[in-house]
Protein backbone atom coordinates (compact mmCIF):
# COMPACT_ATOMS: atom_id res chain seq x y z
CA UNK A 1 0.00 0.00 0.00
CA UNK A 2 1.47 3.33 -1.10
CA UNK A 3 0.51 6.99 -1.02
CA UNK A 4 -1.88 7.72 -3.89
CA UNK A 5 -3.19 4.17 -4.15
CA UNK A 6 -6.90 4.02 -4.97
CA UNK A 7 -8.94 1.60 -2.86
CA UNK A 8 -11.41 -0.59 -4.81
CA UNK A 9 -14.69 1.38 -4.84
CA UNK A 10 -18.11 0.07 -3.84
CA UNK A 11 -21.14 1.09 -5.89
CA UNK A 12 -24.80 0.56 -5.08
CA UNK A 13 -28.21 1.96 -5.89
CA UNK A 14 -30.30 3.29 -3.04
CA UNK A 15 -33.98 2.37 -3.10
CA UNK A 16 -36.93 3.24 -0.87
CA UNK A 17 -37.28 -0.46 -0.16
CA UNK A 18 -33.65 -0.56 0.98
CA UNK A 19 -34.23 2.49 3.18
CA UNK A 20 -37.26 0.76 4.74
CA UNK A 21 -35.16 -2.36 5.39
CA UNK A 22 -32.46 -0.25 7.03
CA UNK A 23 -35.07 1.50 9.19
CA UNK A 24 -36.29 -1.90 10.38
CA UNK A 25 -32.74 -3.16 11.02
CA UNK A 26 -31.53 -0.03 12.81
CA UNK A 27 -34.75 1.00 14.53
CA UNK A 28 -34.44 4.47 13.00
CA UNK A 29 -37.91 5.31 11.68
CA UNK A 30 -37.32 9.06 11.43
CA UNK A 31 -40.07 10.15 8.99
CA UNK A 32 -37.52 12.02 6.87
CA UNK A 33 -36.45 8.54 5.76
CA UNK A 34 -39.67 6.56 5.63
CA UNK A 35 -42.68 8.91 5.41
CA UNK A 36 -42.98 10.25 1.87
CA UNK A 37 -45.73 12.76 2.74
CA UNK A 38 -43.74 14.17 5.68
CA UNK A 39 -40.51 14.28 3.66
CA UNK A 40 -42.17 16.00 0.70
CA UNK A 41 -42.75 19.05 2.93
CA UNK A 42 -39.19 19.02 4.30
CA UNK A 43 -36.15 20.95 3.09
CA UNK A 44 -35.23 17.90 0.97
CA UNK A 45 -38.54 17.59 -0.90
CA UNK A 46 -38.62 13.83 -0.45
CA UNK A 47 -37.29 10.96 1.60
CA UNK A 48 -33.55 10.60 2.05
CA UNK A 49 -31.35 7.64 2.98
CA UNK A 50 -30.04 7.28 6.53
CA UNK A 51 -26.51 8.67 6.80
CA UNK A 52 -25.32 5.43 8.36
CA UNK A 53 -26.83 3.40 5.50
CA UNK A 54 -24.77 5.43 3.03
CA UNK A 55 -21.69 5.28 5.26
CA UNK A 56 -21.95 1.48 5.38
CA UNK A 57 -20.66 1.39 1.79
CA UNK A 58 -17.58 3.24 2.96
CA UNK A 59 -16.88 0.75 5.70
CA UNK A 60 -17.25 -1.99 3.08
CA UNK A 61 -14.48 -0.31 1.04
CA UNK A 62 -12.24 -0.37 4.10
CA UNK A 63 -13.17 -3.97 5.04
CA UNK A 64 -12.40 -5.16 1.52
CA UNK A 65 -9.05 -3.34 1.46
CA UNK A 66 -7.83 -4.07 4.99
CA UNK A 67 -9.78 -7.12 6.21
CA UNK A 68 -9.74 -7.78 9.94
CA UNK A 69 -7.26 -4.92 10.54
CA UNK A 70 -10.20 -2.59 9.82
CA UNK A 71 -12.30 -4.26 12.51
CA UNK A 72 -9.39 -4.19 14.98
CA UNK A 73 -8.17 -0.64 14.55
CA UNK A 74 -10.29 1.32 12.07
CA UNK A 75 -11.08 4.97 12.58
CA UNK A 76 -13.60 7.01 10.59
CA UNK A 77 -14.30 10.70 10.73
CA UNK A 78 -17.17 11.60 8.41
CA UNK A 79 -19.14 14.64 7.47
CA UNK A 80 -22.56 14.15 5.89
CA UNK A 81 -22.61 16.89 3.25
CA UNK A 82 -25.56 16.19 0.99
CA UNK A 83 -28.61 13.95 1.07
CA UNK A 84 -28.86 10.71 -0.88
CA UNK A 85 -32.27 10.05 -2.43
CA UNK A 86 -34.02 6.84 -3.48
CA UNK A 87 -32.91 6.09 -7.03
CA UNK A 88 -29.42 7.52 -6.50
CA UNK A 89 -26.41 5.41 -7.39
CA UNK A 90 -23.62 6.02 -4.93
CA UNK A 91 -19.93 5.21 -5.14
CA UNK A 92 -17.88 4.87 -1.97
CA UNK A 93 -14.20 5.56 -2.57
CA UNK A 94 -10.87 5.94 -0.83
CA UNK A 95 -7.40 7.22 -1.73
CA UNK A 96 -4.36 6.52 0.44
CA UNK A 97 -2.89 9.76 1.85
CA UNK A 98 -0.05 8.39 3.92
CA UNK A 99 1.52 5.14 5.04
CA UNK A 100 3.26 5.22 8.40
CA UNK A 101 6.24 3.17 9.41
CA UNK A 102 6.13 1.20 12.63
CA UNK A 103 7.43 -1.85 14.42
CA UNK A 104 5.22 -4.63 13.05
CA UNK A 105 2.41 -2.27 12.12
CA UNK A 106 1.97 0.87 10.07
CA UNK A 107 -0.89 3.34 10.03
CA UNK A 108 -2.54 3.87 6.65
CA UNK A 109 -4.54 7.12 6.39
CA UNK A 110 -6.96 7.57 3.50
CA UNK A 111 -9.23 10.31 2.17
CA UNK A 112 -12.63 8.73 1.80
CA UNK A 113 -16.06 9.70 0.62
CA UNK A 114 -19.30 8.71 -0.99
CA UNK A 115 -20.28 10.37 -4.25
CA UNK A 116 -23.70 10.54 -5.88
CA UNK A 117 -24.11 9.85 -9.61
CA UNK A 118 -24.33 13.63 -10.07
CA UNK A 119 -20.71 13.97 -8.93
CA UNK A 120 -21.77 15.59 -5.67
CA UNK A 121 -20.09 14.34 -2.51
CA UNK A 122 -22.69 13.05 -0.06
CA UNK A 123 -20.03 12.15 2.52
CA UNK A 124 -16.41 13.21 2.87
CA UNK A 125 -13.91 12.30 5.52
CA UNK A 126 -10.85 10.43 6.60
CA UNK A 127 -10.24 6.82 7.54
CA UNK A 128 -7.21 5.32 9.19
CA UNK A 129 -6.21 1.80 10.07
CA UNK A 130 -3.16 0.11 11.63
CA UNK A 131 -1.98 -2.54 9.22
CA UNK A 132 -0.02 -5.56 10.39
CA UNK A 133 3.04 -6.29 8.26
CA UNK B 1 -41.64 9.57 23.59
CA UNK B 2 -39.12 12.26 22.69
CA UNK B 3 -36.71 13.62 25.31
CA UNK B 4 -36.61 17.32 26.15
CA UNK B 5 -33.40 18.03 24.30
CA UNK B 6 -33.16 21.57 25.75
CA UNK B 7 -32.72 19.99 29.17
CA UNK B 8 -29.86 17.65 28.22
CA UNK B 9 -26.66 18.90 29.82
CA UNK B 10 -23.17 18.08 28.59
CA UNK B 11 -21.86 14.99 30.35
CA UNK B 12 -25.29 13.50 31.01
CA UNK B 13 -25.54 9.77 30.28
CA UNK B 14 -28.65 9.38 28.13
CA UNK B 15 -28.44 5.70 27.31
CA UNK B 16 -26.93 2.60 28.90
CA UNK B 17 -28.12 -0.67 27.47
CA UNK B 18 -27.07 -4.28 27.15
CA UNK B 19 -27.20 -5.85 23.73
CA UNK B 20 -26.49 -9.31 22.37
CA UNK B 21 -25.92 -9.35 18.63
CA UNK B 22 -27.68 -12.47 17.40
CA UNK B 23 -27.48 -13.92 13.90
CA UNK B 24 -30.91 -12.62 12.83
CA UNK B 25 -30.13 -9.05 13.93
CA UNK B 26 -26.80 -8.96 12.10
CA UNK B 27 -28.18 -10.75 9.02
CA UNK B 28 -30.98 -8.16 8.85
CA UNK B 29 -28.43 -5.37 8.95
CA UNK B 30 -26.17 -6.96 6.31
CA UNK B 31 -29.15 -7.50 4.01
CA UNK B 32 -30.39 -3.93 4.51
CA UNK B 33 -27.07 -2.28 3.63
CA UNK B 34 -26.18 -4.81 0.90
CA UNK B 35 -22.81 -5.56 2.50
CA UNK B 36 -20.80 -7.93 0.30
CA UNK B 37 -17.51 -7.66 2.18
CA UNK B 38 -17.81 -11.24 3.43
CA UNK B 39 -16.95 -10.15 6.98
CA UNK B 40 -20.24 -11.67 8.17
CA UNK B 41 -20.29 -15.37 7.31
CA UNK B 42 -23.36 -17.02 8.85
CA UNK B 43 -21.80 -20.43 8.17
CA UNK B 44 -18.85 -19.71 10.46
CA UNK B 45 -18.87 -20.91 14.05
CA UNK B 46 -18.92 -17.43 15.54
CA UNK B 47 -19.35 -15.04 12.62
CA UNK B 48 -17.63 -11.67 12.80
CA UNK B 49 -19.92 -8.63 12.78
CA UNK B 50 -19.27 -5.78 10.32
CA UNK B 51 -18.10 -2.80 12.39
CA UNK B 52 -20.77 -0.47 11.03
CA UNK B 53 -23.36 -3.02 12.17
CA UNK B 54 -21.99 -2.68 15.71
CA UNK B 55 -22.29 1.10 15.39
CA UNK B 56 -25.80 1.09 13.90
CA UNK B 57 -27.21 -1.59 16.19
CA UNK B 58 -25.72 0.00 19.31
CA UNK B 59 -27.40 3.28 18.31
CA UNK B 60 -30.79 1.54 18.48
CA UNK B 61 -30.85 1.92 22.24
CA UNK B 62 -30.02 5.60 21.98
CA UNK B 63 -32.88 6.10 19.52
CA UNK B 64 -35.24 4.26 21.86
CA UNK B 65 -34.10 6.17 24.95
CA UNK B 66 -34.08 9.65 23.44
CA UNK B 67 -36.80 9.41 20.81
CA UNK B 68 -35.06 11.52 18.17
CA UNK B 69 -37.37 14.38 17.03
CA UNK B 70 -38.92 14.41 13.56
CA UNK B 71 -36.78 16.21 11.01
CA UNK B 72 -33.48 15.44 12.76
CA UNK B 73 -30.52 15.19 10.37
CA UNK B 74 -27.33 13.22 11.00
CA UNK B 75 -24.58 15.77 10.31
CA UNK B 76 -21.42 13.91 11.22
CA UNK B 77 -20.04 10.70 12.62
CA UNK B 78 -16.75 9.65 14.15
CA UNK B 79 -16.06 6.01 14.93
CA UNK B 80 -13.10 4.10 16.30
CA UNK B 81 -13.12 0.30 16.24
CA UNK B 82 -10.77 -1.54 18.56
CA UNK B 83 -11.66 -5.18 18.35
CA UNK B 84 -13.52 -7.77 16.34
CA UNK B 85 -17.09 -8.36 17.54
CA UNK B 86 -18.67 -11.78 16.99
CA UNK B 87 -22.26 -12.92 16.85
CA UNK B 88 -23.32 -13.82 20.38
CA UNK B 89 -21.09 -11.25 22.07
CA UNK B 90 -22.77 -9.37 24.92
CA UNK B 91 -22.19 -5.63 24.60
CA UNK B 92 -22.86 -2.63 26.80
CA UNK B 93 -23.72 0.49 24.81
CA UNK B 94 -23.54 3.92 26.44
CA UNK B 95 -24.19 7.42 25.14
CA UNK B 96 -23.44 10.72 26.86
CA UNK B 97 -24.14 14.27 25.77
CA UNK B 98 -20.98 15.91 24.38
CA UNK B 99 -22.54 19.05 22.92
CA UNK B 100 -25.92 20.81 23.10
CA UNK B 101 -26.25 24.25 21.57
CA UNK B 102 -28.67 26.31 19.49
CA UNK B 103 -27.69 28.38 16.48
CA UNK B 104 -29.95 30.05 13.93
CA UNK B 105 -33.05 28.08 14.87
CA UNK B 106 -31.37 24.68 14.93
CA UNK B 107 -30.19 22.59 17.85
CA UNK B 108 -26.79 20.90 17.50
CA UNK B 109 -26.43 17.81 19.67
CA UNK B 110 -23.27 15.75 19.99
CA UNK B 111 -23.47 12.29 21.54
CA UNK B 112 -20.38 10.42 22.65
CA UNK B 113 -20.78 6.68 22.15
CA UNK B 114 -19.02 3.81 23.85
CA UNK B 115 -19.51 0.09 23.31
CA UNK B 116 -17.87 -2.37 25.69
CA UNK B 117 -17.55 -6.12 25.38
CA UNK B 118 -17.01 -8.53 28.27
CA UNK B 119 -14.71 -7.35 31.03
CA UNK B 120 -15.29 -3.69 30.23
CA UNK B 121 -13.05 -3.78 27.15
CA UNK B 122 -14.06 -0.90 24.85
CA UNK B 123 -14.47 -2.23 21.31
CA UNK B 124 -16.00 0.86 19.74
CA UNK B 125 -16.21 4.54 20.55
CA UNK B 126 -17.41 7.49 18.59
CA UNK B 127 -19.35 10.67 18.35
CA UNK B 128 -22.59 11.42 16.50
CA UNK B 129 -23.52 14.96 15.53
CA UNK B 130 -27.23 15.62 15.07
CA UNK B 131 -29.03 18.75 13.90
CA UNK B 132 -32.70 19.16 14.80
CA UNK B 133 -35.31 21.90 14.95
CA UNK B 134 -34.71 24.02 18.12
Amino acid sequence: MNEGDVLPPVERTITQDGIAKYAAASGDFNPIHVDEAFAADSQFGGTIAHGMLVAAALSEVMSAAFGLDWLDSGRLKLRFRAPVFPGDTITAYGVVKSVGEGEGTGEVVSSVGVRRQTGEDAITGEASVRVRR
Amino acid sequence: MTADFAALSVGLEVSNRSLVLDTALVAGYVDAVGDRSGIFDPGAGRPAVPPMAVAALSLRGVLDDLGIPEGTVHAGQELEFSGVVHVGDALTCKATVAQNSVRRGSRFVGLRLSVEAGGGREIMSGKSRLVMPA
